[in-house]
């Protein structure tokens, strides 16, 4: 753990963390010092010589006057070397996370990554604010103690030591035995939260299913699975708890009844034994405080080591100054890209010529959206080459790519700011008069006049304040500002009010008149109107031309063509079905 | 500051006389296996000092003048080493009972929980997210632990283990006894001072900047790959970094200004500390012949104790206000009003559902919905239309009773919904919504939710109805593959398998969601044809987003602001020219859209300029 501190903390506060290492172990060998000068201050007085008493005090006092300037100046080391790590932390961690591919940034990923770049943070400099002290002091000031009682009396020290690796054995024991039982804790725990959620979200379901008033039995399996493993728990880890107090307690017991005896044969100094009885029953006590701690410590290691994993994400490798690009083509020759493992695109060609629309169509899970993130580089292709304005994209750097590109993707995010803000991300220095043109072609303009504070309104986190069709018109505004030659739209499969699609599509008109457009279409519409379309399945280019020359072809396309214009020609209720139909007849027997 | 990284250790929270109730009432039924526990605890904690009495005593039979009493001194360290079995004896009992009792606390809280949940209205739901709730029943009732299992025989121990070796020492001597008592009372002074630095203020200042932090956090991480795509990746980097760096200063700032005073209160604190009062007190007070040596001997060992329950009392402070924390969140649910339960035994005549005069608002202030009269005449469709915020989700909510409404009435076969049990109304009222709900069970288990006597055949019937039994089939274990497991579906997928659970249902009343239809681009004509089964013969309430699927629908209704505006056929509302006429015309041109087609060139110039 310490190595670990020492690996992520950078030069500076790596020295800062050392001197407070270095301190802490001196503030435990004074604090055990301190207390061993117990055994000659007592057989003084009890010999009734105040004078000598008084003197070995005073060492005490004095010890006592060290340590407490050790503990001041290792405290604030500790402090220093906190803030130093947390300085290095976020810095590194979030210069990092800014040179991550785009594709690496998934949901989960947003959220795990949100909270390690904060409260793990937190959590990883708390280590040497607060945790180290008692954690090091509790093994250093009891192993100073045992040291020197072996100077007064070897026999009780060796009495005192004698049980602690029992001690240790014990320990280790109990742990296993946990662990062990852990899992089932874990599991049960796990399955109950995943129940819970389930009961949350599909409460409208249960209840309309009648399964909400007399309890939910999959829920209430698993929280009482909870308990029982809880119980489990508890009745293994109590005996192993029992013993390890028992070992730690024989160690005073040891000395207690060795140490009268000792006394009564009168081969001990009386005034000796009871100083060293005092020794004995302080010893144990920080130890058993150390492993109350031991959670603490956890929670920062574990932080450590998904900080750990993060640093170890490669970005992918940036040339240091674009090749030379020409027009606004894409073109992909012989693509091959894996998820991990698993294959998405095998040996996919083809060009999207400058200024021409491409569609491309296929089955959820053909590789549509992968085609289009890989032109903008979220990965880097496994075979062949993405080519972005005649240039692979791996020899143009990020920026330059990203500024010939404007993305429209389903999932849009705003910043919690104003609606201008927001638009102007897309060329930050653009003038007024500009960021009002795209908002208008956007048709934003006429979500601003609805809003109090019209372009200055807040978009609260993420957009919330804004509908799922106001979000999408700020997102093509901000696309329409930037004024990249391409386009590469994630077409909405969401549904809209008519009025906000028809809003949407005439904002997307704007965008893409007279640009290079490569869209992941799911409207007929859309399809029909492509220059080109390309059919994928299963990650391979099925079929490939315009809609009039596929259509010909009655392939892969004119089938999906007819399905899909069945489906857009629906009527929930034409003419009510015959009583042919399926239910009716199970209605009828039931 | 202590617990400045980490949580608000010595800030002493004032809990008001509310909140303190509120746990209260939530632990009232550990209430007496706490007590027990406690006092097992205490009969523990004296055990627990009967050896650092025994070593004192010893200390004093073998000083004595004369020959050593060796039978005395072995019955004083033989009892010594047994309170040792019995503080731990009954320490294993008190944590054992606190920690069985914490679980079935724990189990009866959370199922009481979910059977209150069972029983507000479902517009509960949609306010907050599953997540919410998860954090309610698991995580805030888990927090309640420490404290049910932990910090109320902690308390005990820390007040009752000082307080014996008080009146021991007070019995050996007074006077010594209030020289081994100041080590507390400087230490209680200095803390004294660090919250008089202005610790809460503080505090506060540092959460807030915590906060920042966070959410500077979640806004970088979130926001970083729209960023990189406008070139900007520096700038939100930079924000992320001024805050996080400002948090630092300000952290750093507040623990240098407090180092001193809290490295002295610690070292106050420190056994050693009250060592070397002790000693020097016991020195002083043996030249002056006040006490015998040997009677300093207790204070050596006792005395060194009074200081460590600060350290206890401190944690469960935290642990406190912790569970307080989440005792207000627990109570805050189990507070939630349910659905006023009026059953009045009357069975409803016929199917027949009327809206009469509702008015619904969220908030008793603004209202969502006004004056709406609807009446859906059995085996007939009505269709809900209107702008998006309009108001016609929410009408089509309220016969599911997802919410009750503000004022008027929704009845079905004359009685009032509200009157009816709820497994009557779900019964006879179905529904079908965008967001598909299947649960992690088996696909069979999945379609007979609502009917769990359903025959194989029956299941068989209803998924082949809905256009899913192929792809079942299809499954590793077919009907008994379990969702999520080894049932992997798409969204159509899922969406038509809550199809066939309409259908085996058979409520004869249904409200549906028409974007259902479209929800999956892939599967649209399935899920289509799945629908279509699903309504025929039954009385429909339909949200519709694409008009033209509604157009043959019996009864039409324009939804604007809260009230209808029209209502009436597809044809008499297009002669009508109003809202409706309008709506229609956008679609059409909204379904004749082309991203170049000619229009767009003509758009295009127009961004040129």
């Amino acid at each position: 753990m310490i190595r670990a501190l020492l690996n992520v903390a950078g030069p500076e506060a790596a020295r800062l963390l050392q001197r407070n290492l270095i301190g802490l172990g001196a503030e435990g060998l004074l604090m055990g010092l301190g207390f061993a000068l117990l055994v000659p201050v007592l057989a003084a007085l009890f010999a009734n010589d105040t004078a000598d008493a008084s003197i070995w005090l005073a060492a005490m006092a004095g010890v006592l006057v060290i340590y407490a300037g050790v503990r001041y100046r290792s405290q604030l080391a500790g402090y220093m070397a906190a803030i130093g790590l947390g300085r290095g932390l976020f810095s590194r961690l979030g210069n990092h996370v800014a040179e991550l591919p785009l594709g690496w940034f998934g949901p989960e990923r947003v959220g795990q990554v949100g909270r390690l770049t904060s409260q793990g943070v937190i959590d990883v400099i708390g280590v040497p604010a607060h945790l180290l002290r008692p954690v090091i002091t509790a093994f250093v000031t009891p192993a100073t103690v045992i040291a020197l009682m072996f100077v007064f009396d070897w026999r009780l020290a060796l009495a005192a030591l004698i049980t602690a690796p029992i001690a240790a054995l014990v320990y280790r024991w109990t742990g296993n035995l946990v662990q062990r039982t852990d899992h089932r804790t874990d599991a049960a725990a796990a399955e109950a939260a995943g129940r819970v959620v389930e009961f949350a979200q599909n409460q409208a379901v249960l209840r309309a299913f009648g399964r909400s008033t007399e309890g939910y039995d999959l829920l209430d399996n698993a929280l009482k699975e909870q308990r029982d493993a809880g119980r489990v728990q508890i009745m293994t880890a109590v005996p192993g708890f029992a013993a390890f107090v028992l070992v730690v307690q024989f160690a005073f017991t040891i000395v207690l009844l060795f140490g009268t005896s000792l006394a009564l044969g009168g081969s001990i100094d009386v005034p000796e034994l009871l100083a060293l009885l005092v020794l004995a029953v302080r010893y144990v006590e920080p130890l058993v405080m150390a492993a109350d701690l031991g959670g603490a410590l956890r929670i920062g290691r574990n932080s450590l080591a998904r900080m750990d994993t993060l640093m170890a994400t490669e970005p992918l490798p940036e040339p240091t100054a674009s090749a030379v690009m020409a027009g606004a083509g894409i073109a992909f020759e012989q693509v091959g890209f894996a998820y991990d493992t698993r294959p998405v695109l095998t040996d996919v060609s083809f060009t999207v010529p400058a200024g021409k629309m491409t569609a491309l169509v296929g089955p959820s899970g053909s590789g549509k959206t992968t085609v289009i993130r890989l032109a903008a580089r979220f990965w880097d292709v496994n075979a062949g080459v993405v080519r972005v304005a005649g240039t692979d994209v791996r020899k143009i750097k990020t920026e330059d790519l990203m500024a010939r590109l404007s993305m429209v993707f389903q999932d849009v995010y705003l910043f919690d700011g104003t609606i201008e803000d927001n638009i102007r991300m897309g060329r930050p220095e653009a003038g007024e008069d500009e960021v009002r043109q795209a908002a208008r072609l956007a048709r934003v303009d006429e979500i601003a006049d609805r809003l109090p504070d019209g372009y200055a309104s807040k978009v609260g986190e993420g957009g919330a304040a804004l509908s799922g069709g106001e979000r999408q018109r700020v997102s093509i505004a901000r696309a329409i500002l930037k004024d990249a030659p391409i386009v590469l739209l994630d077409e909405a499969t969401a549904a809209l009010d008519p009025e906000n699609e028809a809003a949407v599509q005439d904002a997307l008109r704007a965008l893409t008149a007279d640009r290079t457009l490569l869209v992941v279409a799911h409207r007929l519409q859309t399809v029909q109107s492509a220059d080109q379309i390309i059919v994928l399945d299963e990650g391979t280019v099925a079929e490939q031309g315009s809609h009039p020359e596929l259509m010909a072809k009655g392939g892969r396309y004119a089938a999906f063509w007819r399905e899909r214009s069945r489906a857009e020609g629906w009527r929930l209720a034409p003419d009510r079905l015959a009583p042919t139909d399926p239910s009716n007849t199970h209605r009828a027997g039931a | 500051m202590q617990g400045a990284l980490t949580t608000d250790r010595h800030s002493v929270a004032k809990p008001s006389k509310a909140k303190k109730a509120s746990l209260g009432s939530l632990l009232a039924p550990v209430r007496g296996v706490l007590i027990v526990a406690c006092l097992l605890q205490a009969v523990s904690a004296i055990a627990g000092v009967a050896p650092f009495i025994a070593v004192a005593e010893l200390g004093r039979v073998l000083l004595a003048e004369g020959p050593i009493d060796s039978g005395h001194a072995w019955t004083i360290a033989i009892i010594g080493a047994a309170a040792l079995v019995v503080r731990l004896v009954f320490m294993m009992a008190a944590g054992g009972l606190t920690h069985l009792a914490d679980l079935d606390f724990q189990l009866n809280l959370r199922r009481r929980m979910a059977a209150h949940l069972g029983r507000v209205p479902l517009g509960w739901f949609t306010e907050r997210n599953a997540g919410q709730v998860k954090k309610a029943l698991q995580d805030d009732v888990s927090a309640l632990h420490h404290l049910v299992g932990h910090a109320f025989t902690n308390m005990v121990s820390a007040a009752v283990t000082p307080l014996v070796s008080l009146i021991y020492l007070l019995w050996i001597d007074w006077r010594l006894t209030l020289v081994a008592i100041v080590p507390l009372l400087l230490g209680m002074g200095f803390l004294y001072a660090v919250q008089m630095r202005g610790y809460r203020e503080k505090m506060a200042a540092y959460n807030k900047s915590l906060e920042r932090v966070n959410s500077a956090s979640v806004e970088f991480v979130q926001g970083i790959a729209v960023v990189k795509t406008f070139g900007q990746a520096r700038k939100a980097y930079q924000r992320f970094l001024d805050e996080t760096q400002r948090f630092m200063d300000y952290f750093w700032e507040w623990v240098r200004g407090l180092l001193k005073i809290s490295a002295a209160s610690e070292v106050v604190l420190s056994p050693l500390f009250s060592l070397v009062v002790v000693l020097g007190g016991g020195i002083w007070f043996v030249s002056q012949g006040w006490v015998a040596p040997v009677d300093v001997l207790p204070f050596a060992i006792l005395g060194l104790g009074f200081t460590a329950p600060f350290l206890t009392i401190g944690y469960a402070q935290n642990d406190m206000m912790m569970a307080q924390q989440a005792a207000k969140r627990i109570n805050e649910l189990l507070d939630a009003p349910t659905l006023p339960d009026k059953e009045t035994g009357r069975v409803p005549d016929g199917a027949r559902v009327v809206y009469e005069g509702v008015r619904f608002s969220y908030d008793d202030r603004v209202d969502v919905l006004q004056d709406i009269d609807l009446d859906l005449a059995p085996g007939t469709v009505t269709a809900l239309v209107g702008p998006s915020g309009s108001g016609k989700t929410t009408i089509a909510k309220l016969l599911p009773r997802f919410w009750d409404p503000t004022g008027g009435c929704i009845t079905l076969g004359g009685v009032p919904i509200d009157e009816l049990p709820s497994s009557e109304l779900y019964r006879r009222v179905g529904f079908v919504f965008q967001d598909v709900q299947l649960l992690h069970a088996s696909i069979a288990a999945n379609i007979a939710l609502g009917r769990p006597d359903a025959t194989t055949e029956q299941i068989a019937a209803a998924a082949r109805a809905a256009q899913i039994d192929e792809r079942v089939a299809a499954l590793p274990r077919g009907y008994d593959s379990v969702v999520g497991d080894d049932a992997k579906l798409s969204g159509g997928e899922a969406q038509r398998v809550s199809i066939a659970r309409a259908i085996l249902a058979d409520a004869p009343i249904l409200v549906l969601d028409e974007a259902t239809a479209f929800a999956d681009p892939e599967s649209e004509a399935a899920i289509q044809d799945a629908l279509s089964t699903l309504a025929a013969g039954r009385t429909l309430l339909v949200i519709a987003h694409r008009l033209h699927t509604i157009v043959s629908a019996d009864q039409i209704c324009v939804v604007d602001k809260g009230r209808i505006v029209e209502r009436g056929s597809h044809a008499a509302l297009l002669e009508q020219g109003g809202l409706y006429a309008r709506m229609w015309a956008a679609s059409e041109r909204a379904l004749s859209w082309r991203p170049s087609g000619p229009e767009a060139a003509a758009t295009g110039s127009e961004a040129a300029q």
